[in-house]
């Protein structure tokens, strides 16, 4: 019986000797020797991955007396880890910043630490111009990130060239006929139909996740001059014209019109994107929307075939294009980094020029550097496709550029969204197309509206009139320059 | 002595009445008493911790949250007071959601139940040979992950889902191509198929159970009397399960109508809503659903409907303890 009791005691404190020793582990101890320092990095980029480890390789080989130790997360728990890794005081040293709470609420609870020690006038002057303002990635005087990306569309048409060879599809050389208008789609739809293998279908998409229709309203309304696309307002009023602007009802028609022609894989509505992609790389179907990190995974699997445009549009010359804003956030350092010069050091090296022309190189998407993004530098063919169509991708006004407030407008989700709405939409269970649109151009008012009203009541001057630039001419095709308020 | 006496009462007397033990226990002080039975709170403890910490914390948390327009990060600093519960009760999609959590329930319990006691008859059979392979067989849906068993389904339908469209057109019984998780016609209707399959084993094993109690004295007795299998079946079967059929009825209608996991897998709600539950309801709204990189969760909004849903729910099972317990003061009453 005694045996058994110090049995018992033993093993409960080795239990909890190891449960300690465990828990001290993971805590994590003293990271770093006396002549190392180990910076804890956060992200959640998995294709971009090989470029981050690859800097982080080449950066440990110039500092060898700093290490990154990478944690990649979820993307959609994100935010809510980084929030946990604030609670429990143990925030990465870099990280890159969780899309919620935005920026500006993470400045003011005093999670990010001013860069403006490292990041001098000189340091910024690499950037483009206008790359840095207060709303954006300034907040009271005070730089806390800067952007990365540069802007081209982020959607695209993609073709599958075989699919359009058979078909017939090609110009006198033997190349594939890439489509510009919405005319010249219907044909090639039309033209793979005719050939008559049942199998093979014109188009083709994964909605199953129900967001992924919204991208072909984007593809296709931008170039007929719906301003505010799939998801935003138009600009030159401050107003959603979802249910006022006839591209919307003008494509909707046409979609549909496609679908009663069979036009569509049967089951584009349950399967996945990813689904999507790989039946697009099989030939299942000849024209899908993605964007370009669809590339990285068919060149995984060899598949180069196939080509890409974007803009579609009614007639001959656009209406509208793509429009981006300017500045940026992407990675920021904690407030609390005991190794803020090392920190500054790694995010130095990721927003340097180098590290920009390796991002492009790799094929990850533009960068900001507009010198980086050279299409004859580019040596993947579709990628460089995708680079050439920067040009389509123009300066918006930035309402926070004249108005630094709005920045602190929170504009919450809407029930039932544009996803939802175009699943009703194509699934005919919405009939009256252009009411459900009207009542959601109404609803997505409302809630900024709302985020407007709860803005000024926390004292902030931000009104409706912030939103509106009746000067500005998205068919004139060239960039807006926002003017900063006097 | 080993510590495990610490389990067993002091036997004061051999066999003391239970009044007598009462005014006994009565009589010590509470912190004693609970001293005496020590081991049985330590054996308690960590699932009752569990229970505190994951289920009854985050119930009354919940409760402060639904008073906040709040999006999970931080703390919630916007209060809006009862706003969240009215745009609950007059959001329609809330109450679409309540319906086809309704509809799942009133198709699935019956018709699960009906088919479990009818394979829990079969199984129970004692000439059945191999009875333990069909139930292992029955039961094992029960234990693969909805997740997986909804992964699994969304690809034989994508995979295989045309050959049944093209045969039903063949048949001249459709005449267009059916998307069959993205049919709203279709949609709940396979949720429904799929969750009469998935949980059936437990239900058989419930009535397994309550059948092998049931006497075969009883049968032989009847048998005897000339009574054939329907009539034993309704005059023994039904009358002797009734206790145990009363509480697999009770857990399968509390069970279905708590279903999440595979509706969120196999259509997550859609098609625009069309089987949409209220527990994907409310997780839609607490993070996003399928738009979550888009959509900012509504923490406080999600909090209220689950909230407002646990007071129907809890209503709904008062009522059905009441109506069991009249049905059966009734019956005792009749005999």
């Amino acid at each position: 019986m005694q045996g058994s009791r110090i049995n018992r005691r033993y093993f409960l404190m080795s239990a909890a000797a190891t449960t300690l020793g465990s828990a001290l582990v993971a805590c994590g101890g003293p990271s770093s020797s006396s002549s190392t320092v180990t910076l804890n990095f956060w992200d959640y980029w998995v294709t971009q991955a090989p470029w981050v480890d690859n800097e982080i390789k080449l950066f440990q080989q110039k500092h060898p007396s700093i290490k990154i130790k990478k944690t990649t997360n979820v993307t959609d728990q994100y935010p809510n880890l980084f929030d946990l890794a604030i609670k429990s005081n143990k925030q990465p040293d870099v990280f890159m910043l969780a899309s919620t709470p935005k920026i500006n609420d993470q400045v003011a609870r005093g999670w990010l630490m001013p860069l403006d020690k490292w990041a001098t006038e000189e340091w910024r002057s690499k950037f483009p111009q206008g790359s840095f303002f207060e709303g954006n990635n300034i907040f009271n005087g005070k730089l806390y990130s800067a952007p990365l990306v540069g802007s081209a569309p982020w959607i695209q048409f993609y073709i599958n060239n075989a699919v359009f060879k058979a078909a017939g599809i090609t110009n006198p050389d033997g190349s594939v006929k890439i489509p510009q208008t919405w005319d010249d789609i219907s044909r090639a739809a039309d033209a793979i139909k005719k050939k008559g293998d049942n199998d093979v279908f014109p188009f083709g998409f994964g909605n199953g996740q129900a967001f992924i229709l919204p991208w072909w309203l984007e593809m296709f309304v931008r170039g007929a001059g719906a301003v505010g696309g799939a998801y935003d307002k138009d600009l030159r009023t401050g107003k959603y014209t979802f249910g006022t602007d006839r591209a919307y009802t003008d494509f909707i028609e046409l979609l549909l019109e496609w679908k009663k022609k069979n036009y569509f894989y049967p089951n584009s509505m349950s399967i996945s994107d990813e689904q999507a992609r790989a039946l697009f790389e099989r030939g299942k179907f000849g024209m899908t929307v993605g964007g370009v990190w669809n590339q990285p995974e068919w060149k995984q699997h060899k598949f180069t075939d196939f080509s890409l445009m974007t803009l579609p549009t009614p007639d001959e010359k656009p209406k509208g294009y793509f429009y981006h804003g300017i500045g940026g956030t992407l990675w920021g350092m904690s407030a609390k980094t005991k190794h803020a010069d090392e920190a500054w050091a790694w995010m130095d090296w990721l927003y340097s020029k180098e590290a920009g022309k390796r991002w492009v190189e790799m094929g990850e998407d533009l960068s900001v550097y507009p010198e980086n993004n050279d299409p004859a530098n580019v040596k993947d063919k579709q990628f460089a496709q995708y680079v050439a169509t920067a040009k389509l991708s123009l300066l918006a006004p930035i309402p926070e550029v004249r108005n630094p407030a709005v920045s602190q407008v929170i504009q919450n989700s809407v029930k039932p969204d544009i996803s939802d709405v175009m699943t009703g939409i194509y699934t005919g269970q919405i009939g009256d197309v252009k009411a459900a649109l009207s009542e959601l151009a109404a609803r997505m008012q409302k809630s900024l509206d709302d985020g407007i009203k709860q803005a000024q009541q926390k004292g902030h001057k931000v009104g409706a009139a912030d939103y509106a630039f009746p000067d500005w001419d998205p068919a004139a095709g060239k960039d807006y320059i926002t003017k900063p308020a006097s | 002595m080993s510590s495990m006496s610490g389990m067993q009462s002091p036997p004061a007397q051999a066999n003391p009445k239970p009044a007598a033990r009462k005014t006994e226990r009565k009589q010590q002080p509470l912190w004693r008493q609970i001293l005496a039975q020590g081991w049985s709170y330590i054996y308690l403890a960590p699932m009752a911790i569990l229970l505190i910490v994951f289920i009854v914390y985050p119930l009354f948390a919940s409760l402060g949250y639904t008073l906040y327009n709040w999006n999970g990060i931080g703390d919630p600093s916007d209060f809006v007071g009862l706003e969240n519960f009215q745009r609950v009760m007059q959001d329609s999609i809330f109450w679409q959601s309540f319906l086809h959590t309704f509809i799942y329930m009133a198709v699935l319990v019956p018709v699960q139940l009906a088919l479990a006691l009818a394979l829990a008859l079969v199984l129970n059979n004692p000439k059945l040979r191999f009875a333990t392979f069909y139930r292992v067989v029955y039961f094992i849906p029960v234990v693969t992950s909805a997740a997986v068993v909804g992964i699994v389904i969304r690809l034989i339908l994508s995979n295989f889902g045309d050959a049944i469209s093209n045969l039903l057109q063949f048949l001249h019984l459709s005449h267009e191509h059916i998307d069959w998780l993205a049919d709203p016609r279709f949609a709940l209707w396979i949720v429904i198929i799929v969750g009469i399959w998935n949980t059936l084993g437990y239900n058989l094993v419930y009535f397994l159970a309550g059948l092998q109690t049931i006497p075969t004295e009883l049968y032989e007795a009847a048998r005897i009397d000339g009574a054939g299998a329907f009539a034993r079946f309704f005059f023994i079967t039904i009358p002797m399960l009734r206790g145990v059929g009363l509480v697999i009825v009770i857990l399968a209608v509390l069970g279905s109508l708590q279903v999440f996991d595979l509706v969120q897998v196999l259509t997550a709600g859609g098609p625009y809503f069309a089987s949409e539950v209220v527990n994907t309801y409310i997780y839609h709204q607490a993070f996003g659903g399928y738009s979550a990189t888009y959509v900012d969760p509504d923490i406080g909004f999600a909090s209220a409907a689950s909230f407002f849903y646990g007071i129907i729910l809890l209503g709904l099972s008062i009522l059905q303890v009441i109506a069991f317990r009249q049905i059966a003061r009734r019956r005792a009453n009749t005999q």
